[in-house]
């Protein structure tokens, strides 16, 4: 391996916290944990939440407590989404590692407890066959392993695994604790982040630190030290709010030309569609000038507009339809496609 | 049933002491039989007590060391029986093949068009006499099976007194064989690397050992049966092998190449073949197409054949034949066999019966020789465009269970579900929407946009359907068939019920997709504009195909662009010729199958 | 050489349209080292020049020196091995290459690509840069699975390498591979900035350029600069000096097809639609894609049409481009959108006009 550069590090890695009392904003596990991590024993456990609130830290933070540095590589297994973790990867990586016994010697002020830990981050894109595979694994080696499993959905984790664990629900971060953690980086790396800036960035990040940590770092990258809204909205892609007013105002005026000319200037302009979608969709459910059966008819174009999106049809035509759909539903027009398939 | 219980018998018997006894005992019940029976029946019996043999004396080989031995004796008799029979079996007459027993052998008598054989020959005479060193000695031989490639090149090489040698192409190997050779230590040879073996002793030795000059003067190279490739490396090793032996090749060569008239190109396979024809060409080789033969020259042939054969066939049957073999004379001599095989079969006997011809031609799929699917498609699109129904609701007013709205409202079809149809035609649902799709518009009414758009959304959904089934990675063979057929009937019913006002029958030749042609020579120009790519714009980017095609293409037009000049140059000639070939493909279509119905 | 090449900006600091960027994108590389790069925005903004002027300012002259071959890549997949082929255009800092022209193969050309790279990576002395650059093109149209896959290289490879990635738009890029980018967004350039270069590019030719002309130049090109340069030319090699009301030659398929929006209008019949159909066919034989001519199909028709129309017809555009995409054969879709266009618009003339 080379040397990693200091620059290229990312500050998501950087002010990872490395004890778990330093995981923000998730009390009631931080409490629970630290009772495991003082008895030094602890039973499978299953994280669940939202990105970007500390599901993986916490997971990490307890490895490296228990096992400290030198020996975190040899009991610890880290696994995650982008590793090939089709069935036989199940069936031989974990077993291989989860196959070895370990003794319990108490190493360099560490408890080290006479187990190994197999960290499986993003548990649910997991096919259920390698989650049905790993129910047996577990089973046959709970005496020296302890299985961490980390994921957004519990519903799918299947429910003979989710029965195993101790199960640990990760709350959204408030703006509060997100904009101190966000200071505290500022003000390590020296960066000056205006309060409009702040709130911001933990508007555009929707509760996830992860994500605003690497929107900062992006900015500060490509930007320099003093960090501005503008900038910040750049960087995460997010569409500026002027560009979805106009396109809204648009659909509300009733001209189609007009609406046209909008979204061949969003097209234009590079932004994202689907980013495009999902923020008219807050200005519509958030107008209240609108009926609710408005509203559940442009819904319903958003989604139809969403998944043919996924399916990788064309951008500008797609939003171009959204913008007539919605226009008809907002001046009343009678929506005569009777026979749409 | 007797069979079997004969089997039960040997099988008893074997298990005692006297096997010897069994095996006598089966070929004296099978010999008299099998002679009194056509050909076939022996050649299945001895292999089958054979087979009962071989399971019976296993279990005692392993008890005794010589009954082992004993079993190699018995089946070396065995053959030599096995041979007694089939050489007595081939007494009587008519047991050979008829294509072999009927093979032409004089330039006279072959079915093919005589310009065609005349340009062969000129060619093979130029050869032959004119100087070795001439680099041009390749000649491709293209075309469907059965139109009698092989057959000119024999009647040719007879003609004109010269000797064939025939590249021998190995025996496969089976799969069990190879395994069981592995242990052994044999290599397993693919056919391709046999051929690949042959073409380097060629380009060594120049095929032009002394002996060979000196004793006769004239030989002819015949490259029929080439390897069968599977996967774009070995095709392009096979490619390479041919192109060598073109260049190098210093007698006349023919190499047979036989179109597996798949016309769709998204196949795989056929692009191959597509691209290594063109390759071949451009190697200097000179190329012959041979066009299905026509049904009048079919019609003699058979004629001819039933003289010899003394048979009484009806020219009806035998027009029947002819026009139901597709053009492959090959398949009609065999058809024709089969016929006269069963004298008390007759299943033209229905022809004759029925009222009106016209219906029976229709019918022609149901006959036992129906030559391929194309030509039974054709019928099934027939009756999907025509689309023929009856003229009154009266018939259907009975079952008027609940009221339709009047625009979905449809007369009851005049002839079988459509699904039934599809079946008997069993064509690919791909063809059968492509063929659909090229021809409905001439069907509709010339007001009915409506119904044009009705037809062309569910042929739209059609196309749906069929494509879904290339995503599935995991090839799910069962559900490939459903949404095949689904997509088929979709296609079938959606052209059926989106003609809500046929126009009255008239006469209609069945176009071929023009779309096939398209996406070839889609394909062609896209390879050209990335080879292009690098020089068109020698920038310090790869730019995509979409821009070259949208942009620089347009404007290097207008500017007239050395660069452009040449690449502006082919392209003109690559539309002309793909064109014209499209001409005379539609020309043959029209003329030999589709007119008639 | 023609002009768009010739006067492509090589460093970034001689960028005229997206100046705000190409400074940025100095001081992100002036430290010597680039994170991973997300180039995202539509044809013609300029991202592949900022991407070259960009391994420019990283890798010196030596960037320029590129040379082109068709590369054939042995990969392992499972039992069997594969050869993929593929174009690629290489300096001794920088591979670049379009991996979805190898379509299914896609995922196992950037991770056998990657891993090539990473073996012999350059040694990092007196000042040279410790890796190379791997540029791909049209990310959007990877597969899913080329994608995931990258995204597991692009951690396990990023000491060694760095990527840069070109798309056109970034909603087709999945998240994980955006989140580990430098999100770069380049938008279409404004008319005024399509006039200035135009301008520049005159001076420097030494052409008399009247003010509206190119005002008209940069109008028809539809924001995109490669295409108002190349437009530019050919009016220069066509007529000059110029005049303002010099005609603007069309691209011949747009022309091509507002001849075809307007034998639509014309008649509505199987028979015209037939007759659409051999010139769609003709177009889609040129290469032209086919959602592209839909939506070039769409802009004519819109034109032509009452605003009470415009919202079914393009309905059903959108309709017919998406199933375009999940099918395979584009023409079936073309024609039924023509089909519906033309159903909707003779029943409208109907109920107007008796």
């Amino acid at each position: 391996m080379a040397p990693v550069v200091q620059s290229s590090q990312p500050w998501v890695e950087k002010y990872r916290p490395r004890q778990v009392k330093d995981v923000a904003h998730q009390d009631e596990v931080v409490r629970v944990l630290t009772n495991t991590l003082e008895t030094s024993n602890c039973p499978h456990m299953l994280f669940y939440g939202p990105p970007g609130t500390g599901k993986t830290t916490t997971a990490l933070a307890i490895a490296h407590q228990l096992f400290g540095p030198e020996m975190y590589k040899s009991r610890v297994l880290e696994l995650n989404a982008s590793d090939d973790r089709g069935i036989n990867v199940v069936r031989t990586k974990i077993k291989n590692f989860a196959a070895v016994a370990v003794g319990s010697s108490r190493q360099g002020g560490y408890p080290c407890p006479p187990f190994k830990i197999i960290i499986l981050d993003e548990a649910d894109s997991m096919t259920e066959d390698a989650q049905n595979a790993l129910r047996r694994t577990m089973e046959t080696y709970s005496k020296v392993t302890r299985f961490f499993f980390i994921c957004n959905y519990i519903s799918r984790i299947i429910e003979p695994l989710a029965s195993r664990c101790a199960k640990f629900r990760f709350k959204p971060l408030t703006e509060e604790i997100m904009g101190s953690r966000i200071l505290h980086i500022c003000r390590e790396e020296g960066l000056s982040l205006d309060s409009e800036a702040l709130s911001t960035l933990s508007s555009i990040s929707q509760g996830d630190l992860r994500r605003a940590i690497t929107y900062l770092q992006s900015a500060a990258r490509l930007f320099g030290s003093s960090i501005s809204a503008r900038v910040l909205i750049s960087v995460s892609g997010v569409i500026p709010n002027e560009v979805t007013q106009a396109i809204f105002s648009a659909c509300r005026s009733g001209n189609f030309d007009l609406a046209n000319k909008e979204v061949d200037n969003v097209i234009a302009e590079g932004y994202p569609v689907s980013q495009m979608l999902s923020q008219l969709y807050d200005i519509v459910i958030d107008a209240d000038d609108i009926s609710d059966e408005q509203k559940a008819r442009i819904c319903k174009k958003f989604a139809e507009a969403d998944k043919c999106l996924v399916d990788g049809a064309d951008e500008y035509l797609q939003l171009l339809d959204v913008a007539s759909t919605t226009m008809q539903a907002l001046t009343n027009m009678p929506q005569d496609m009777a026979c749409e398939s | 049933m007797k069979k079997a219980k004969r089997n039960a018998a040997i099988v008893i018997s074997s298990s005692d002491d006297d096997e010897d006894f069994s095996l006598k005992s089966n070929f004296t019940h099978s010999k008299p039989k099998s002679q009194s029976k056509s050909a076939s029946v022996p050649r299945k019996n001895p292999k089958r007590a054979k087979t009962a043999l071989l399971s019976a004396s296993c279990p005692r080989s392993s008890k005794e060391a010589s009954g082992f031995d004993e079993m190699k004796r018995f089946c070396e008799e065995f053959k030599d029986n096995f041979t007694g029979i089939k050489v007595s079996a081939g007494l009587q007459s008519n047991n050979a093949m008829w294509v072999d027993k009927h093979k032409p052998h004089f330039l006279e008598e072959l079915a093919v068009h005589k310009k065609k054989v005349e340009e062969v020959k000129i060619w093979f005479e130029e050869r032959l006499h004119a100087a070795m060193d001439d680099h041009n000695n390749a000649l491709l031989v293209a075309g469907p099976s059965g139109v009698g490639k092989t057959a000119t090149l024999y009647a040719i090489a007879s003609h004109l007194g010269a000797t064939i040698w025939e590249w021998n192409t190995p025996t496969p190997t089976v799969w069990s064989e190879h395994l069981y050779n592995a242990n052994s230590g044999l290599q397993y040879m693919s056919k391709l690397d046999e051929f690949e073996g042959f073409v380097e002793r060629v380009r060594k030795y120049g095929l032009t050992s002394p002996t060979l000059k000196g004793s006769q003067a004239s030989v002819i190279l015949l490259v029929d049966d080439l390897p069968v490739v599977n996967g774009r490396v070995a095709y392009g090793k096979l490619q390479k092998c041919l192109k060598l032996l073109v260049q190098l090749v210093r007698i006349p060569t023919a190499i047979v190449i036989t179109n597996y008239d798949k016309d769709d190109s998204a196949d795989f396979s056929t692009r191959c073949w597509e691209e290594l024809l063109v390759s071949l060409h451009n190697a200097g080789a000179c190329k012959v197409n041979f066009n299905p033969v026509t049904i009048n020259s079919i019609k003699k042939t058979l004629t001819n054949i039933c003289r010899k054969e003394q048979r009484e066939v009806s020219a009806d049957t035998i027009e029947l034949i002819a026009k139901s073999s597709g053009g492959d004379i090959r398949h009609a001599i065999t058809s024709l066999q089969y016929l006269c095989l069963n004298p008390h079969r007759r299943p033209i006997l229905p022809l004759k019966e029925r009222p009106d011809n016209s219906i029976c031609l229709d019918d022609a799929f149901s006959l036992p020789f129906g030559k391929d699917e194309t030509l039974s498609i054709f019928h099934a699109l027939g009756k999907f465009l025509h689309n023929k129904r009856e003229n009154d609701l009266a018939t259907a007013s009975d079952r008027d269970a609940f009221i339709l709205k009047e625009k979905f409202m449809r007369f009851p079809l005049k002839m079988d579900a459509p699904e039934v149809v599809l079946c008997q035609a069993h064509g690919q649902a791909r063809t059968l929407s492509d063929f659909l799709h090229e021809n409905v518009l001439d069907f509709l009414n010339e007001e009915a946009i409506d119904d044009a758009w009705l037809v062309a959304s569910y042929l739209s959904d059609a196309e749906f359907l069929l494509s879904s089934l290339n995503g599935l990675l995991t090839r799910d063979f069962g559900a490939e068939n459903i949404v095949q057929s689904a997509a088929a009937s979709v296609a079938a019913r959606g052209v059926l019920f989106g003609n809500a006002h046929p126009v009255p029958s008239r006469w209609h030749a069945i176009r071929r997709p023009k779309l096939w042609e398209v996406e070839q020579s889609l394909r062609r120009n896209k390879c050209q504009m990335l080879s292009l790519r690098g020089d068109l714009c020698n920038s310090l980017t790869l730019s995509n195909q979409i821009v070259m095609a949208t942009e620089y293409r347009p404007a290097l037009k207008w500017l007239g662009c050395r660069a452009s000049e040449s690449f502006q140059a082919d392209d003109m000639v690559e539309d002309d010729s793909g064109s014209t070939c499209f001409h005379e493909k539609k020309l043959d279509m029209s003329d030999d199958e589709i007119e008639d119905w | 050489m023609l002009w768009v090449d010739k006067y492509r900006p090589k460093t970034l600091d001689k960028v005229i349209v997206h100046e705000d960027v190409a400074q940025n994108l100095q001081k992100l590389v002036s430290a010597g080292d680039c994170p991973h790069l997300l180039f995202y925005g539509p044809s013609g903004s300029g991202k592949k020049t900022l991407i070259m002027a960009l391994l420019r300012q990283i890798f010196g002259p030596s960037a320029d020196k590129v040379k082109v071959e068709n590369k054939i890549w042995k990969v392992d997949a499972g039992p069997r091995t594969i050869d993929v082929e593929l174009t690629t255009l290489s300096s001794t800092n920088h591979v670049e290459l379009s991996p979805s022209d190898a379509g299914f193969q896609d995922r196992y050309v950037v991770q056998e690509i990657i891993k090539e790279m990473a073996k012999n990576r350059p040694i990092d002395t007196k000042g040279k840069k410790g890796f190379k650059v791997l540029v791909l093109n049209e990310v959007d149209k990877l597969s899913r699975e080329a994608q995931h896959s990258l995204r597991r290289t692009m951690e396990k490879y990023s000491a060694s390498c760095r990527l840069i990635l070109c798309s056109n738009s970034s909603s087709k890029v999945t998240e994980a591979v955006r989140s580990r980018c430098l999100n770069v967004r380049i938008n279409a350039p404004m008319e005024e900035e399509i006039v200035n270069v135009l301008d520049f590019i005159a001076k420097k030719e030494g052409l008399q350029l009247p003010q509206g002309f190119a005002a008209r130049i940069a109008e028809k090109s539809n924001r995109n600069l490669r295409r108002a340069v190349l437009t530019f030319e050919t009016c220069r090699v066509q007529q000059y000096p110029f005049t303002n009301n010099q005609a603007i030659p069309p691209m011949d398929w747009e022309q091509y097809l507002s001849e075809i929006a307007s034998d639509i209008m014309k008649e509505q019949s199987p028979k015209r639609l037939f007759e659409v159909r051999g010139k769609l066919y003709e177009l889609l034989t040129n290469c032209i894609p086919p959602e592209i001519i839909l939506k070039r199909l769409l802009f004519e028709l819109l034109k032509k049409l009452d605003s009470e129309l415009k919202h079914e017809v393009s309905h059903w555009a959108a309709y017919y481009e998406h199933r375009m995409r999940l099918g395979q054969k584009a023409i079936f879709h073309l024609e039924a959108f023509v089909a519906k266009f033309m159903s909707i618009y003779k029943s409208f003339l109907i109920s107007t006009f008796g």
